[in-house]
């Protein structure tokens, strides 16, 4: 005799790994890493942004990067020279995963480190339904890709905080406008700040550091005072 | 095409809850998304049907059930569905709108075969409810 029944679960489908994500970002919180996930459409500059970050801080701030690459392992070479990299392969997915990033910082030599960038997925659709443990999510739109394209990748522009503006060096000869660009992001995600950069003459290099500075003394308040919470 | 691990890991939750609950077949699997999720419910539907194959969801009932976007103006407090993915108020055109609903790639229940002798229900500190249907 057999019987028929219905479970009810009501539960988000990756309800587990939202939660092992919050629990790592805490972990990072209490440690003073401020965790970057870098997400954009292939060849938007991802990589030459993190040059230009390293070159600019050099030995003033400790970080580190995690590259996802689907093969290769390219992006992880070229960053070699100026931080510990470490390469996340995902052998043809379209995404990273937080157990590939766990794995990853094993590997890492240290764990002291002020910032960690995880460079994503050359991609706008699937990276933007996955938490890598990330406190900030920039996408990076170069301006060789269109102004419209906020609206036309909804959830990566909803889910992002900041937006870097790449190969801006370009404007003179491309058919982009920085302003329709914003225009167009605002309408999906009204609180993105915006930095448009040239990373091969660094120019708004400066502020996008001095943006990134602030966000990780924000989180060190917020966690600082989350610990004051646990010694009471 | 990330739905292929999502749809995965979907599987392998129902799997363990069938388990769990002495089933012997997956009847139906009941999912809701939302349009702001990232997937893509045609894409979920084809994973679906093939990494289900070879498992105990294979020949499973999959319904799938679309839900609306709809956000809450924190202005003027109306609540409205979106036509596209201009997060602005219908009302007030004010940009601070909370999303309420549109978000979601969720599961809802699982219906599975049991043995009768298996019927009593256990509490097993596993978040979810079981209800006779049959
Ligand atoms: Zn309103």
């Amino acid at each position: 005799m057999t019987t028929t029944r219905k479970l009810t679960v009501n539960q988000d489908i990756q309800a587990q790994n939202k939660r092992r994500a919050a629990e790592l970002r805490s972990a990072f919180s209490d440690r003073g890493t401020f965790v970057v996930n870098l997400v954009s459409s292939p060849g938007a500059g991802k990589t030459s942004l993190l040059e230009a970050t390293a070159k600019y801080w050099g030995n003033r701030r400790r970080i580190a990067v995690l590259v996802g690459d689907l093969a290769t392992d390219r992006d992880a070479d070229r960053l070699r020279p100026y931080v510990p990299v470490e390469q996340l392969t995902t052998g043809g997915a379209c995404h990273l995963e937080l157990s590939l990033v766990e794995r990853g910082l094993q590997r890492l030599p240290d764990e002291d480190y002020e910032f960690l960038f995880i460079e994503n997925i050359g991609n706008l659709v699937c990276p933007a339904s996955h938490d890598l443990a990330e406190h900030l999510r920039v996408v990076v739109l170069s301006t060789t890709e269109g102004d419209d394209k906020p609206g036309k990748y909804p959830k990566m522009f909803r889910t992002s905080q900041a937006m870097v503006i790449s190969k801006c060096d370009l404007l003179p000869h491309v058919p982009f406008s920085v302003d329709a660009a914003i225009t167009d992001a605002s309408l999906i995600q009204r609180d993105l700040s915006t930095f448009p950069v040239c990373s091969t003459t660094g120019e708004g290099i400066a502020a996008w550091c001095g943006f990134l500075d602030d966000a990780r003394q924000r989180m060190r308040n917020v966690a600082g005072r989350h610990q004051e919470h646990v010694g009471n | 095409m990330h739905e292929i691990s999502l749809v995965r890991s979907l599987l392998k939750q129902v799997e363990r809850l069938c388990k769990q609950n002495d089933g012997t077949a997956v009847e139906q699997i009941e999912v809701e998304i939302g349009p702001l999720s990232g997937v893509e419910p045609l894409l979920v539907r084809e994973a679906f049907e093939i990494l289900s194959f070879g498992t105990g969801c294979a020949g499973s009932r999959f319904v799938i059930h679309e839900v609306p976007l709809k956000a809450r103006c924190s202005d003027c407090q109306a609540e409205f569905e979106l036509p596209s993915f201009v997060f602005v108020c219908s009302g007030c055109q004010s940009r601070a709108i909370q999303i309420t609903s549109g978000n979601e790639f969720r599961l809802l229940n699982v219906t599975i075969q049991a043995n009768q002798a298996a019927n009593i229900p256990k509490p097993r500190g596993g978040g979810y409810e079981t209800e006779h249907i049959a």
